[in-house]
């Protein structure tokens, strides 16, 4: 039986209205501004074309938080899908207090970012931290040193992303039919064999997006490193999202500061299509492309 | 099938408890924390005696069930509108004849792309334009916008899963593409729903950004908000913190506890088998 | 599930005006939360609202000064009239002043008063080429901070203050020296400017910011060599004002610099070093004579230039009220706040029943303002990363400085 083309359209048609009203125009706006100079306070605003971005191609600060954000992204990912899918596999099992272990282990995720990192930040705190207690680590001020500073950023958003990994895998686990796993065991196939046969390429999909979503969240990183250091010592924890932020709202110049965000747009987006290209290929395609 | 044997239980226990200390030890300690008496909030060791002064402070003086009142209209509404308008998007993209849904979801996945702060001023202005501002509404707007890619992929993901023999089954039987979506496809697609709806409340709830610009009298303030109200210029008044954050993460786990029942009930129940 | 979200809809569509009938007629006025009982400011407010027959609606804003400036930058930049008064640091005054979005008020205010009736830099803080842009509403000033119990005398020069510190950590070797504020943040560049002028040098020098001198590069490589030293913890370099006084209410330290608020969470019961601590200005090199200058901190109330000039008499009356002498007392006396006014140091009220607000007049007179320029907020941004990278020891006080002179040039030229 043949679908009436106009049908789909109007699903999809609050979706495309709101996405384009709302969200579109802003960005289109924000673009706009990026090739003007915009400083609020001395009231300039004309336009440059593409001057901004030349000179951000020669901004050493930008790549500076370019890489610190480049890291920052990597390895929060890395860590948080390798102690996310476990988590998801030990909820997915039956256990008593499942339930109840499912909904703590989402608190990290729930709790403000502002809250969690300020709460880091006293753990993290040389003189009456707790882990400082807990490690006799009086000596060692580990936000004020540029290395250590970025990795203990980099344990707050594990800490409060892990969760968000592992509610997602799980709805994927959860996606996969009993009857699968029987079938396999009866076969006499191995934990190892039914993880990397069943498990793993069926929850590819959920996997594709999840990690896709995460990345897109940690490379605009922005609340936990911002209350952690503010970008320092000596903007060594500066990332893109940071710098923008100053430039606009501590320095009113909208027009650079647009730039730094259309930078760091592109670049998310160079980083999706190379993913979705390679890692993600296939995964999520749509109907069309099944036939 | 086999019981499972001691070692998997074994292991399945300690995965538990490490998780469980990871995840749940830093917001226990916060919880200690607001049950401490005033003058140990900053000590280590465990309290003297527990006390409730650090929850009477932070109602103390400050509209603060209001506050959650607000936040709960806020990010209610936003869970409400964004699931509707995503899994009706979402079902067309997966089920039905439609082009350029590449186009969409690439759209949408684009506006998540963008760095939330350099839409703040064109937005403030537009809400203005509207007077919107500080209204409930004008939180739900934009929440509901930056919320959708996330609801609209996930959902999509969810809808192709489900086989499109079911759909064209109810087809044959007579319904419209409509009442086949609100009756084989959205029970089908629960996990989905309730992931989704778990992860969109607590996005809302916690946003900080769109809520401090937008919003600016007490009667229409959010948690977040409120919560960094509470700082005075140099001090921070841990113990009332610690207590305000207890407080407004009761109902994102009461909520997450409420829904990730409906996470795992997937396609092992009701009729799937075709 | 449909009733649902049809009463959240109404629910969230309720209030779609612009501004509601009962604020209509009222001052607004934005202001972040005043720490300790509300009940005397409402106090305040009620009887100005009594003899003055205007209502006043207040609504706060977080205490994080980003916040509040990314806040003001979005809203007054969109033309609001929400609000009438607002509450504004220091540093922003001239910043405001030249985007033109605070009023001139120099009629109500004139200079001259200011000059005369304002304590130290209080006045010239507020005044943008000789016209009058903000009143003072409560001051801050850096203080050295002692235990009087390890060093009796308050030392007055660098040298003294090092001895203290080396005698009292040979007597007890796990106490740290002077605590200070080394976070990248404003506070770094408070306390950096305190340093340059201890060593003699000064904020602005025709125009242009004077960081790549003599006397600045000895205050910084001084801040530096406290940490190398261990006259300073290692951990003051991330240190924000909070961390700084909690170590030294535990007891953990001889000296802290910071601002007043500090004395009164130490004089709690359950502190310390209650009964322990006194406060004294800044030392300074013992060449340049005069004592050391606390930086001058403080948050001033401005008007809306888009609020009506219905309304605009009113807040203006407030802003006058609020700023009286008797407000000033009302301040000190229940918030602890530091008083613009000269004459209220000498008030017999405050001396009863805030002395130690009293006895903080010879540092207040002290106070000198950061550079009073419209390019502050772009400029404190170069100063916050390369002074911390001085510091930090990761880069060399002297390039650090040079670099920090180019950049504030090139962004202060750039603009005429």
């Amino acid at each position: 039986m043949k679908e009436r083309r106009g049908q789909g359209y109007l699903f999809v048609a609050p979706s495309v209205v709101i996405l384009f009203v709302v969200a579109l125009c802003p960005i289109a706006m924000a673009v706009w501004l990026s090739l003007r100079r915009v400083i609020l306070v001395f009231h300039e605003d004309r336009f440059v074309g593409l001057a901004n971005y030349r000179f951000l191609l020669q901004d050493s600060r930008f790549f500076a938080a370019l890489g610190n954000t480049a890291y920052f992204a990597a390895v929060s990912l890395l860590i948080e899908v390798g102690l996310g899918l476990p988590i998801a596999m030990l909820l997915h099992r039956a256990f008593r207090g499942r339930g109840v272990l499912r909904a703590a282990v989402l608190v990290p995720w729930a709790i403000p970012t502002v809250v969690s990192a300020r709460m880091w930040a006293w753990m993290w705190n040389p003189d009456y931290g707790l882990i400082t207690r807990v490690l006799h680590t009086q000596d060692v001020d580990f936000l004020g040193m540029p290395a250590y500073a970025m990795h203990a950023a980099i344990l707050v958003d594990v800490w409060k992303s892990t969760p968000f990994v592992a509610l997602l895998l799980l709805a994927g686990l959860a996606g996969i039919p009993e009857e699968l796993y029987r079938a396999a065991r009866v076969d006499g196939a191995s934990k190892r064999g039914i993880f990397f046969s069943i498990t793993l390429p069926l929850l590819r999909p959920a996997l594709v997006v999840t990690v896709l979503f995460r990345a897109l969240d940690a490379l605009r990183v922005f609340d936990a490193i911002y209350v952690l250091t503010g970008g320092g010592p000596a903007n060594t924890t500066e990332t893109l999202s940071i710098y923008s932020y100053k430039t606009m709202m501590r320095s009113g110049d909208f027009g650079y500061g647009s730039t730094l965000a259309v930078a760091t747009f592109l670049v998310v987006v160079l980083v999706s299509i190379l993913y979705l290209n390679t890692i993600g290929r296939g995964a999520v395609g749509t109907t069309e492309d099944k036939r | 099938m086999k019981a499972p044997s001691m070692g998997a239980r074994l292991a399945t226990a300690l995965g538990a408890a490490i998780a469980a200390v990871f995840f749940v030890g830093p917001f226990a300690w916060l919880l200690l924390t607001s049950l401490r008496p005033e003058g140990e909030i900053t000590e280590v060791s465990l309290p003297s005696a527990l006390s409730s002064s650090s929850y009477a402070n932070a109602f103390h003086g400050r509209p603060f069930a209001r506050v959650l009142l607000n936040s709960l209209v806020v990010a209610g509404a936003t869970t409400i509108f964004c699931l509707a308008v995503a899994s009706a998007a979402a079902f067309a993209l997966a089920k039905l004849e439609l082009r350029g849904k590449r186009a969409l979801l690439s759209a949408a996945l684009a506006v998540s792309m963008f760095p939330p702060i350099a839409t703040v001023s064109p937005l403030y202005l537009a809400l203005k334009e509207v007077h919107l501002l500080d209204t409930p509404l004008g939180l739900v707007i934009p929440h509901t916008t930056f919320a959708l890619p996330l609801a609209l992929w996930v959902l999509t993901g969810f809808f192709r899963e489900i086989p499109d023999e079911l759909y064209r089954a109810a087809r044959v039987d007579g319904c419209s593409p409509f009442q086949a979506f609100r009756k084989v496809m959205v029970p089908l697609a629960m996990p989905g729903f309730a992931t989704t709806a778990i992860l969109v409340f607590i996005f809302s709830w916690n946003e900080f950004l769109y809520a401090l610009t937008f919003t600016s009298s007490p009667s229409h303030r959010t948690v977040p908000v409120a919560i960094s109200l509470f700082a005075g210029e140099h001090t921070e008044p841990w113990g009332e913190i610690a207590a305000a954050s207890v407080i407004a993460t009761l109902p994102l786990v009461i909520f997450t506890l409420m829904f990730q029942r409906r996470i795992v009930a997937g396609l092992t129940q009701g009729a799937v088998k075709g | 599930m449909l009733t649902a979200g049809v009463s959240l809809a109404a629910a969230a569509a309720g209030g779609c005006r612009s501004r509601p009938p009962d604020r209509e007629n009222a001052v607004v006025f934005k202001h972040q939360p005043l720490w300790g009982d509300p009940a005397p400011f409402r106090d305040m407010l009620a009887s100005f609202e009594r003899t003055s027959g205007v209502r006043v609606v207040t609504e706060v804003l977080p205490n994080a000064p980003d916040v509040m400036h990314q806040y003001f930058l979005t809203s007054l930049e969109g033309g609001t009239a929400d609000f009438d008064i607002l509450v504004m640091d220091v540093i922003w005054v001239a910043e405001f002043a030249r985007a033109g979005w605070i009023a001139d008020l120099s009629s109500a205010f004139p200079p001259e008063m200011l000059r005369r009736d304002l304590v130290g830099g209080a006045a010239e803080s507020v005044l943008v080429g000789g016209r009058t842009y903000a009143v003072p509403w409560y001051m801050d000033v850096g203080l050295l901070y002692r235990r009087t119990d390890l060093v009796p005398e308050a030392p007055q020069t660098y040298q003294e203050l090092e001895a203290a510190i080396t005698s009292a950590q040979r007597a007890r070797p796990e106490l740290q020296g002077l605590l200070w504020q080394g976070k990248q943040s404003e506070g770094l560049v408070c306390n950096a400017y305190e340093a340059i002028w201890g060593h003699g040098g000064e904020s602005l020098a025709a125009d242009r910011l004077a960081l790549d001198t003599e006397p600045a590069r000895r205050g910084i490589s001084y801040l530096r060599s406290l940490v190398e030293r261990g006259l300073s913890p290692r951990q003051v370099l991330s240190a924000s004002e909070e961390e700084s006084r909690r170590a030294f209410q535990s007891g953990r330290a001889v000296f802290m610099r910071n601002w007043p608020y500090a004395w009164a969470e130490s004089q709690h019961p359950s502190s310390p070093v209650r009964g322990k601590i006194a406060v004294s200005t800044l030392p300074s090199t013992s060449q340049s004579g005069e004592p050391g200058a606390g930086t001058l901190g403080g948050w001033q109330l401005a008007i809306n230039e888009r609020s009506p000039p219905a309304r605009r008499e009113a807040a203006l009356a407030l802003i006058a009220r609020l700023t009286s002498l008797d407000a000033n007392i009302e301040m000190a006396v229940h918030y602890a706040r530091n008083p613009p006014r000269a004459a209220a140091y000498e008030d017999a009220r405050l001396k009863e029943r805030a002395p130690y607000i009293a006895s903080l007049l010879p540092m207040v007179r002290q106070a000198r303002p950061r550079p009073v320029t419209p390019y502050y907020a772009m400029v404190t941004d170069v100063l916050q990363s390369e002074i911390s990278a001085a510091v930090s020891g990761l880069r060399s006080p002297e390039k650090a400085l040079a670099r920090a002179q180019k950049l504030a040039d090139h962004l202060m030229g750039a603009h005429g």
